[in-house]
């Protein structure tokens, strides 16, 4: 399966989700068809922890992080293929002779309610990788010298983007601007608004 | 009394260097110098020129000199004497001129090559209106879909017949040297006024800084 840590096996990961509670399964769950569903533009990381916290299953930081990423995947698949929720549990089982029956039910029984809303978003968005904002964050800095130039006083604004993606993975891309760059940048963005505003 | 040949040939000199160190021009080589405007010169009286002229070029844009440092600067340089001599006032004229129309190039190639973050090469964006959902959502909902297109600066430039070098000075030509990263974001209405919150502070930040300097 690709995208699992080389320490979690599919097999010990589907053990894992087999011990958890339902109810944790079920809200676990819920958590990553929101996002495939666009309600989230991540994958509410610290709120599964704190779902299990409560709960109170003491789980590595990694196992949790390849349940996630098992039922991600499994989920993103079953969207782009348009399967059915017996087609997904099926597919489940090919890859894993453990999933418990109670969890495979849970899925069945999620994919239902969800799979089809789920297939026709990603569908839209799958046009181009097009990702969200999740923060940005912003630095002015001047360059005083260098090894060329001892008297360079070049002021820049330099941008950390926090960027989901569609598959909710975040990355950071950052990058400077010259002043008038970044004045150019502003009133582009205020075009925008003003066309977001007269639609 | 400036002889209108040397006055040619010093103006090439300076220039040719300026493309080269600065420019990115790595075709124009001493010798090519040397055989366009000096061709009766030694070349270790070439080298001697072209090496002090560079010298003094790299002085000049390195402080960033003002009208004023450029001349005590270049008045001491004439008074100079010694082994590799001091600039004659031919020299220290055609020195002048050439920071006058090089300097605000010759600043933005020395700020590129210290800027070692990606830059912005680019921004494109649309406005999508969403007809219709599935999910029955309040149809009409605009949405911004906003390309930037990051990667590191690089100044390529393009290919002018030598005798430009002589005449007029070519500006230089921004063009990637490497590969762009696409990156493609969304934003609706809330997004959007939350960036121009953030640049409004950035822009307040810049301004309090112009006017303190």
């Amino acid at each position: 399966m690709p995208g699992l840590e080389s320490s979690y096996g599919v097999d010990s990961t589907v053990e894992n989700i087999g011990r958890l509670p339902p109810d944790v399964f079920a809200e676990t769950c819920q958590q990553i068809l929101a996002h495939l569903q666009g309600q989230s533009s991540v994958v509410d990381l610290p709120k599964i922890c704190d779902i299990f916290q409560r709960a109170g299953i003491d789980l590595e930081w990694k196992a949790l992080q390849s349940i996630i990423r098992l039922l991600s995947s499994n989920f993103r698949t079953a969207a782009k293929n348009n399967l059915t929720a017996d087609q997904l549990v099926a597919r489940l089982g090919e890859g894993s002779r453990h999933w418990a029956k109670a969890v495979l039910q849970v899925v069945h029984q999620l994919w239902s309610e969800h799979g089809s809303l789920i297939h026709t978003y990603q569908e839209a968005h799958a046009m181009a990788n097009i990702g969200q904002m999740v923060d940005m964050q912003w630095k002015l800095g001047m360059a005083v010298s260098s090894d060329t130039c001892r008297s360079l006083n070049s002021p820049y604004v330099s941008l950390l983007l926090k960027v989901a993606d569609t598959s909710g993975e975040v990355s950071y891309k950052s990058f400077e601007m010259t002043i008038p760059q970044f004045q150019n940048f502003h009133s582009q963005f205020k075009d925008i608004s003003a066309a977001l505003e007269t639609v | 009394m400036a002889d209108a040949d040397t006055v040619k040939s010093l103006n090439g000199l300076l220039n040719g260097i300026a493309q080269k160190v600065y420019y990115n021009k790595s075709e124009i080589t001493e010798d090519l110098l040397k055989n366009e405007l000096y061709p009766d010169l030694s070349p270790e009286e070439f080298h001697a020129l072209h090496e002090k002229m560079k010298s003094l070029v790299k002085s000049i844009a390195s402080a960033d000199m003002d009208q004023a440092q450029l001349e005590a600067f270049l008045t001491a340089q004439t008074r100079k004497q010694g082994g590799s001599g001091g600039v004659s006032s031919e020299q220290a004229a055609a020195l002048s001129r050439f920071w006058k129309s090089h300097r605000a190039r010759i600043r933005e190639s020395l700020a590129g090559q210290s800027r070692w973050e990606p830059g912005l090469r680019g921004l494109s964006w649309r406005v999508d209106l969403q007809t219709a959902s599935s999910r029955g959502e309040p149809s009409g909902n605009a949405v911004a879909l906003v390309e930037l297109e990051l990667g590191r600066q690089g100044e390529v430039v393009i290919q002018h017949c030598f005798c430009d070098i002589i005449s007029t000075s070519s500006l230089p030509v921004c063009t990637s040297t490497s590969d762009s990263d696409f990156v493609c974001l969304e934003f609706d209405e809330g997004k959007v006024n939350q960036v121009l919150k953030k640049m409004a502070e950035i822009q307040e930040s810049i301004d309090s800084i112009v006017n303190k300097s």
